[in-house]
């Protein structure tokens, strides 16, 4: 027995030493790496996002071009979208995350609360580089960094909800295309005129054929969110002190009457045949005729027909608003190398302002300047720059996606998929959405 | 500035350590006057003990903890006693609909899916020509992971260009009902979950029900054709009796992993409107709301429940199942 016992001892030990052979290579080669770095004293500094293929090939040009500029630091991007979410809050939670990351809005909001991201105030106060002034930014993109009064991060877009729609379908029906005078009522009375049934009818006809619609007005699934309507109505779905929804006030139901009144009209496609067919792809495929969609989708380079970016239509009093999709970049607060990380942090989301539409900066919002960098969409850029004035984000709180998930489950997706009535959910779902605003109060 | 310990050396490091635990576990247990054979045993097993401690009971134990705090992954677990579970049997309002929903989903495709199973593997227990073939592709699904299988249920429910209602188009006309949505109309994702569980009707469980078939002894029914049983009557009184502990098996598997279904409702995310599942809130309230001490105790609570009905089960077990060599009371 004691013999077997050294056998298989000895058998382990030998297939461990034949596979310390094979991974010899890598070991020597990273070893070497840490040399070349040791010489060149550059410190390595890693990056997470969600880029897909694309994407992570322009970002990566970036990177080159920022390594090359420095002698600090060394960007190393690990770029996939899958689940990005679950493995970067993971990653952040163990001690072998990365030490910069691209980080949506909400979470940015979470992991400020719960100090995963470092706080960078001070160092943004004693920074010379233009990008690190706070003062020229947005206020909307920087809330959802900020926590009581420091700051985590910074955004590195802002895209608003602009209103992309099909020149050649408005021409063909002979409708004035969207100016600043357009609120709701216009908005409605142009969807209905490019709602067109088999027979050519439009859905201001009488003899309107609502189950044979060849082409929607409009379309709408969640997106755009109703929060647009309700700002654009003077109401809110969360006050300003966080201690209420006040979903019920008249002009907050009045904007969900409308959104639910525009969901079961026949100018917007059905639910089922909207997930069938696709929510953008009717647009692409000139089955729709206006599309609320972030700037920075740029449909307007995306399709094959002529497509005008216009800001949204106003509310019935007169009231500009929309939502500014804001996304940034944080610093891991465990990183080994906060002031190096710091400075490549800066340098990168500098660099993202010059590559996005739109850059949540105030002195880069001019004309002249965003044509220069984005050529290809000179014709979208001013109602885009526009919608940057009066663009709000959503009020996070460290609780925001349960009040979210309350507000989705509850109240939307019965509004938009199963015909519910506003008035008669709003009551019963307030005091639940009211109800975890108190208890993150506390 | 640190030493660096390559990922070659972690690698080393493991099996390294976990000799050395062996051999000073047996040279322990030795001491304290274990036969050489026990010990032996057990210091053989020990990496396997190891890893079970490490990665299975002790997260299981730290959850069981975890599900009594408040604790966000960040920072450190506050204690908060019951609050979490109080707050899930008589606040939230998704709890007892994501119960309900996951009880019924399992009610029905668990007795689908031995039923089913069952019967493929009668259907395959015949010495045919061919019937290695038959029996390989009928293992296939087994062998496609979860996530692609639920993509391309998605796209088979799809309402206007999905094959399911393509072919039930004209059924549905007779009957004048228009083609149903089947993950955005709440009152068809159940049904849609349920027939997507006939997928695992296949593969595993088919297979197991063919080695329970073949292990019953050809003597039997041959007694019973003489003595003129019709096929029911074999099936009924030999067949089931004696593969009963293969179907006790089944059910009890296949009750388990229907109350933990994960992956196909993630993939074909159907409305909120029809509920959640357990394990979706486990993961909604953990990792998207960063509440880890609530989606633990939801976990537990699944546990619990699991627990409770495999417990129902086995104290049925004498009234239908006959293990080897028993006769009925």
């Amino acid at each position: 027995m004691k013999k077997r016992l050294e056998l298989l001892l000895s058998l382990i030990l030998l297939i461990s030493i034949m596979i310390s052979g094979c991974a010899t290579q890598d070991k020597t080669s990273s070893s070497q790496k840490n040399e070349a770095d040791e010489a060149t004293q550059k410190v390595t500094i890693r990056l997470s996002t969600w880029a897909g293929a694309d994407e992570a090939k322009e970002l990566q040009a970036i990177l080159d071009k920022l390594n090359s500029q420095s002698n600090e630091y060394e960007i190393v991007q690990d770029s996939n979208p899958a689940d990005y979410d679950t493995r970067i809050t993971t990653q952040l939670a163990g001690s072998s995350g990365p030490d910069l990351f691209w980080v949506s809005a909400q979470r940015a909001a979470q992991f400020a609360s719960k100090n995963v991201m470092l706080d960078i105030t001070q160092r943004l106060a004693q920074s010379n580089k233009p990008v690190a002034n706070i003062s020229d930014y947005y206020e909307t993109s920087l809330s959802p960094f900020k926590y009581k009064d420091s700051i985590y991060g910074l955004p590195w877009i802002e895209q608003p909800v602009v209103l992309y729609i099909n020149k050649d379908l408005f021409d063909k029906t002979g409708v004035s295309y969207p100016d600043s005078s357009w609120n709701w009522d216009k908005f409605l009375d142009a969807a209905k005129k490019l709602t067109i049934d088999k027979n050519g009818k439009n859905a201001s006809d009488a003899s309107f054929d609502k189950e044979n619609v060849t082409q929607w007005g409009f379309t709408l699934n969640g997106w755009p969110p109703v929060q647009i309507f309700v700002w654009q109505n003077g109401g809110d779905v969360i006050s300003e002190d966080f201690s209420n929804s006040p979903i019920d006030s008249p002009e907050a139901e009045a904007a969900f009457k409308f959104y639910a009144d525009l969901v079961n009209s026949p100018m917007v496609p059905s639910q089922q045949i909207i997930k069938d067919r696709g929510f953008d792809t009717m647009f692409k495929n000139q089955q729709v005729a206006m599309f609320m969609g972030g700037a920075a989708d740029s449909l307007d380079t995306k399709v094959d027909f002529k497509c005008g970016v216009y800001e949204l239509p106003c509310g019935p009093t007169g009231i500009k608003a929309t939502l500014g999709d804001v996304l940034g970049m944080g610093i891991n607060a465990k990183t080994k190398n906060a002031d190096v990380a710091f400075e490549a942090f800066l340098d990168l989301t500098d660099a993202i302002h010059q590559w996005k539409v739109m850059p949540p900066r105030k002195s880069m919002a001019n004309i002249d300047m965003m044509k220069k960098l984005h050529p290809d969409r000179a014709d979208a850029l001013q109602a885009i720059i526009n919608s940057m004035e009066y663009a709000r984000t959503y009020r996070y709180f460290e609780n925001y996606p349960d009040w979210d998930n309350i507000f989705s489950t509850q109240l939307m997706d019965p509004i938009i998929n199963s015909h519910a009535d506003p008035s008669v959910l709003i009551p019963k779902v307030k005091p639940q959405l009211d109800a975890i605003l108190k208890k993150a109060a506390k | 500035m640190e030493r660096f310990i390559g990922p070659f050396e972690r690698w080393l490091i493991t099996p390294v350590v976990l000799i050395a635990i062996a051999i000073m576990l047996y040279k322990l247990l030795r001491k304290i006057g274990w036969r050489q054979r026990q010990a032996t045993g057990l210091a053989l097993i020990s990496p396997w003990l190891v890893g079970f401690i490490i990665f299975t009971a002790f997260p299981l134990i730290y959850s069981f903890y975890l599900s009594f705090t408040d604790y966000s992954l960040f920072g450190s677990p506050k204690w908060i006693g019951l609050s979490n579970y109080i707050y899930l049997f008589v606040n939230d309002i998704e709890f007892w609909p994501s119960i309900r929903l996951t009880l019924l989903y399992a009610a029905f495709s668990v007795p689908i899916g031995v039923i089913g199973s069952l019967l493929m593997a009668l259907l395959l227990n015949r010495q045919i020509k061919g019937i290695g073939i038959y029996r390989t592709i009928y293992y296939l699904p087994a062998v496609i992971p979860d996530a692609a299988v639920a993509l391309l249920w998605r796209w088979l429910f799809n309402s206007e260009s999905g094959l399911l209602n393509y072919i039930l188009a004209p059924l549905l006309d007779i009957i004048g009902v228009g083609k149903p949505d089947w993950f955005g109309d709440p009152r068809f994702v159940l049904p849609a979950f349920i027939i997507m569980s006939v997928w695992g009707i296949f593969g595993t469980n088919t297979v197991v029900f063919l080695a329970g078939l073949q292990g019953v002894p050809r003597s039997l029914y041959e007694v019973a054709e003489i003595d003129g049983a019709s096929v029911w009557a074999k099936f009924w009184h030999i067949t089931v009796p004696q593969i009963s502990p293969v179907i006790l098996l089944q059910v009890i598997m296949g009750m388990i992993g229907a109350l933990q279904i994960f992956t196909v409702a993630m993939f074909v995310r159907p409305t909120s409107a029809a509920g959640k599942f357990m394990n979706q809130l486990v993961y909604e309230r953990g990792f998207t709301q960063l509440h880890m001490g609530e989606a633990s105790a939801v976990a537990w609570v699944l546990f619990a429940i699991i627990f409770a009905l495999t417990l129902l089960i086995f104290r049925s077990t004498p009234a239908w199942v006959y293990y080897e060599g028993e006769v009925k009371r």
